[in-house]
């Protein structure tokens, strides 16, 4: 049988769609484990996915009765929706039936020895530092590596040197589907992908070619992939495509209408709950507040939100919502003494690749400071060499462990009684030791010399800084009323012994902090050229405005801001306020998630957030973005009276200055995308925590440090953990609802919009998001989105009976 | 596409000669252009050309992409040029994508001076 490698290639790359990309644990990014099937209607995508997965597709009977119990699913609501479907038992009948049929399914796959043994070698692959003795011959391949290897597998039957196996991948796969016809290859792909979605969506990374170094290093492919799966299926005697696989076990649509009705009811109790707040702040008259004293500009971030709220309420202060990347996009190089290379992390979405590189070096006259910092460092690395060898070593680690034991007794029980002291310690060292941001810059100008070959260059060129600056404005719709401070704040968390620590910095850096971006945007905004230029287009920055940056501490709230302290830029009394005023508000914001997450804890709220900082032990430091279910695009007058509870994504849009609609149009399929995979993964780990999140954080097992495992091994795990969705196992603390988008803009500029962009209406069209327009051309008429393309009237009295509009004229 | 014979033709004017090859063009989503480039070098093409961030009307819509916040919603549009093996390994791995993914291609005959350019080391 000859196979054509091209066509292939074509197949695996079509049954790859149903498994999402997974980014190794240094930069977790938040992405919907059914990205590959939004390409149907939600209801539909659920149904295939789980029989692929055996994940659940909706909230759980359980977590629907929660959230019955408590009333966040209001009774005329669901009796409605259920009365359309022509049911007429009542809400609690139909939640007891959901109740009885919940019988989830404990089989284990049929090919489970198959999956142990992939797992086993790809873990052996992936490592990626944490192997004492790492395996051999990586840079030749997946196949070729395992190959040579095989044989000394005694679970590997039927191999006894490595001339027994294929010798090239082809050869493989001509063997594995001998007689197997083209059309169903594809079929049989799919199924072998998906029975690890975690290793797979790792090689998917991987493939995607944005890690070049670890590509050459470890090159692994798909077709890598399943010619070892095809050919360990052969040897083991398992059928290509198992029984359990083939058969039709997708739910019949009657067994999902209960929980996607239920589903609905619960969503739109939100949603008009939300709505409601909204039309009432929004035909409230406009306040004349004249310049005030700061504008801070945020994260779209859910966690901003609250700390937004209460810093508005401290002082004369304005805050903006932004990508936290703040449109920058850029590939961060930390700083490192002369002669080392510092860590280079992308710092964009998962959706831009970077296209700058931006170092940090020691700014002038800063050299002193840099000197004692690279004294700390270099011992700081010293010591961890030292314990790493002495752990590794065969001959060392005895003696290690009787002459040191001691000192780790002490260091543990002080980590594990005492966590606030070493909150203190690890502050009061900050102050000691200069950190790198406290002495560097950013290489914001265009610099050929640092250039190297096949890397990104580095700086920004002087038009590309204009660019930046006017997107930043002109997306936030700010083109006057510029206070003599402004902050742009990045975020990041604190977090010690977390693997998932990137899955609470800023999602919108690849999961890294957002602080380096914030100070490049403010270094660009301070520049008189890129000022006169932004004059030129219609953004007047007055000359007394200074750009700072800053970054918010989402475990603590604090927001640290970068500034010379020996030489400030801005007015020393106006600095000081507003650093006041930020520990005021960021007592209040701690206060606040303190409470939801114990509220016993309130006596010191505080003081209990540095605890969650520097305690090892703590499983969940902060919520990150749990509870988030809305995306609102508009002015902040439109939602700064609210208490939006830590659920909204908030970004700033003005439409009287977008007539193009180009800024909504870039919000809409920049970070609203963004949105949707965040809310997606937090939906479906909440729904199934086991398939799509990543089970307890006390069982779990950091592997390769690439991913962790719960126990010993197995596939790796793609979602968030228990911890960060669940109060205790069975009640959820994050509400499972589906992203819902409201845009403060004419619905025709919406409509426009759709049009252009197919991906973005898909989204709507198909549910995965919901969208309701305030039209502010019409008294701000509320306006839903109907997938198809129409658009409702929401009607304030009695929202529940929508009035049909025609479709928007198509304008393309 | 066109299956004209072709055959090297002279510049009556000039002293170079033209010879006959096969252009391909491929217009895919974004999120496909890693793998329109692993296609194209694993079936030998000596290079390419690609064209990011245009914008058209196909059968699922209108496509534009918003380069500064999303890298993946455009679309790309590749060009490579070579003999008729080349191009039927690209088009054996292009017609099952299609089946699942949006995306054209064309394939034309076209003709090149500098032949050696287009072809891999072995064919010249």
């Amino acid at each position: 049988m000859s196979i054509e490698i091209s066509v292939l290639r074509g197949r695996i790359e079509n049954a790859a769609e149903a498994v999402g990309p997974l980014w190794p644990l240094r930069t977790f990014n938040s992405a919907n484990p059914l990205s590959g099937f939004e390409t149907l209607p939600f209801d539909e995508a659920v149904q295939r996915a789980g029989h692929l997965f055996r994940g659940r597709g909706y909230p759980s009977p359980t977590t629907f009765r929660h959230a019955w119990e408590r009333g966040a699913i209001q009774p005329n609501l669901l009796r409605d929706r259920l009365k359309k479907h022509d049911i007429t038992s009542k809400p609690e009948e139909t939640l007891a039936t959901m109740e009885a049929n919940d019988v989830p399914s404990t089989a284990a796959p049929s090919d489970q020895r198959l999956n142990r043994l992939m797992s086993k070698w790809l873990a052996a692959f992936f490592d990626h530092g944490q192997a004492a003795w790492p395996m051999p011959n990586r840079a030749d391949g997946f196949f070729a590596s395992w190959r040579i290897l095989a044989p000394f597998d005694r679970d590997i039957p039927g191999i006894r040197q490595t001339s027994d196996l294929p010798s090239t991948k082809l050869d493989a796969f001509i063997e594995a589907l001998d007689g197997v016809p083209e059309s169903e290859w594809e079929t049989i792909f799919t199924h072998h992908l998906a029975a690890l979605p975690g290793w797979v969506g790792l090689i998917r990374w991987q493939e995607r070619g944005t890690a070049k170094e670890w590509g050459k290093a470890k090159p692994i492919t798909l077709g890598g992939y399943l010619a070892v799966r095809l050919t360990l299926a052969r040897l083991l005697d398992e059928p290509l495509l198992p029984e359990d696989a083939t058969a039709n076990g997708r739910v019949h649509p009657d067994d999902a209408s209960l929980p996607a009705i239920w589903l609905s009811a619960w969503e739109e109790t939100y949603r008009q709950g939300l709505l409601d707040d909204l039309a009432t702040s929004a035909h409230q008259p406009t306040k004349e507040t004249g310049r005030p004293d700061a504008q801070l500009v945020f994260c779209i971030d859910v966690r901003s939100e609250i700390i937004r709220r209460h810093l508005e309420a401290t002082g004369p202060y304005e805050t903006h919502g932004y990508a936290g990347f703040f449109g920058i996009p850029m590939e961060h190089e930390a700083y490192a003494p002369e002669g080392e290379v510092g860590e280079r992390v992308k710092a964009c979405p998962p959706i831009v690749d970077p296209r700058h590189r931006i170092a940090e070096r020691v700014a002038p006259n800063r050299s002193e400071e840099a000197e004692r910092y690279n004294g700390w460092a270099g011992l700081n690395a010293a010591r961890q060499k030292l314990v790493k060898t002495l752990k590794n070593d065969v001959a060392a680690a005895f003696g290690f462990v009787e002459g040191s034991g001691g000192l780790f007794g002490v260091a543990m029980a002080l980590r594990t009684l005492l966590p606030h002291k070493i909150y203190d310690w690890i502050q009061s060292a900050n102050e000691r030791i200069p950190r790198p941001s406290s002495f560097t810059e950013v290489t914001v100008d265009r610099d050929e010399s640092l250039d190297e070959e096949d890397a990104l260059a580095v700086g920004l060129s002087d038009q590309v800084k204009v660019v930046y600056a006017e997107a930043a404005f002109r997306l936030m719709g700010w083109t006057e009323t510029f206070a003599p401070i402004v902050v742009f704040t990045g975020h990041g968390s604190q977090t010690p012994n977390n693997p998932f620590k990137s899955s609470l910095d800023c999602g919108a850096c690849a999961g890294n902090p957002g602080g380096p971006n914030a100070r490049v945007l403010a270094a660009i905004c301070n520049d008189s050229d890129v000022r006169d230029a932004l004059r030129d287009r219609g953004i007047d920055i007055p000359d007394d405005t200074v750009f700072l940056a800053g970054e918010h501490n989402t475990t603590t709230d604090e927001v640290r801001l970068y500034v010379d302290e020996e030489n400030p830029p801005v007015d020393a009394d106006a600095l000081a306020r507003l650093r006041a005023d930020l520990t005021k508000a960021r007592e209040k914001a701690a206060a606040e998630r303190v409470g939801t997450m114990d509220a016993q804890l309130l006596s010191d709220p505080s003081r209990e957030t540095e605890r969650r900082a520097a305690d090892w032990s703590e499983t969940r430091p902060e919520w990150g973005l749990a509870g988030n279910a809305a995306f609102i695009v508009g002015p902040r007058r439109l939602t700064n009276d609210l208490d939006l509870d830590g659920r909204s994504f908030l970004h700033s849009y003005d439409w009287r200055v977008d007539e193009s609609g180009t800024a909504l149009e870039t919000i809409l399929t920049g970070p609203l995308v963004v949105g949707e995979w965040i809310n997606m993964q937090y939906y479906f780990s909440t729904v199934d925590n086991a398939v799509y999140g990543s089970g307890s954080k006390i069982t779990h097992n950091v592997s390769g440090k690439v991913g962790v495992v719960q126990g010993n091994g197995g596939d790796l795990m793609t979602g968030l953990p228990l911890q960060s969705l669940y109060l205790d196992d069975d009640v959820p603390y994050h509400d499972p609802l589906r992203l819902f988008a409201v845009l403060h803009a004419p619905v025709e500029r919406v409509g426009m919009i759709l049009q252009r962009q197919d991906t973005l209406k898909r989204l709507f069209d198909h549910e995965w998001v919901a969208l309701t327009v305030m039209d502010p051309q019409q008294d701000n008429t509320l306006l839903r989105y109907e997938p198809g393309g129409t658009w409702a009237s929401v009607m304030s009295d009695d929202r529940t009976v929508p009035e049909l509009l025609p479709e928007a004229e198509p304008t393309s | 596409m066109t299956d004209q014979p072709q055959e090297t033709t002279e510049s009556p004017k000039r002293q170079h000669r033209l010879h006959p090859l096969k252009k391909i063009e491929i217009i895919v989503r974004g999120e496909k252009e890693k793998f329109v480039q692993d296609l194209l070098e694993e079936c030998g093409a000596t290079g390419y050309t690609v064209h990011r961030d245009i914008a058209g009307r196909g059968a699922h819509g209108f496509h534009e992409g918003r380069l500064l916040f999303n890298d993946r919603a455009g679309l790309v549009m590749f060009f490579a040029v070579g003999d008729d093996e080349m191009i039927d390994c690209v088009m054996d791995g292009l017609t099952p994508l299609f089946e699942k993914s949006s995306g054209v291609m064309f394939v034309s005959n076209t003709q090149v001076v500098r032949l050696e350019k287009f072809l891999e080391e072995d064919e010249k």
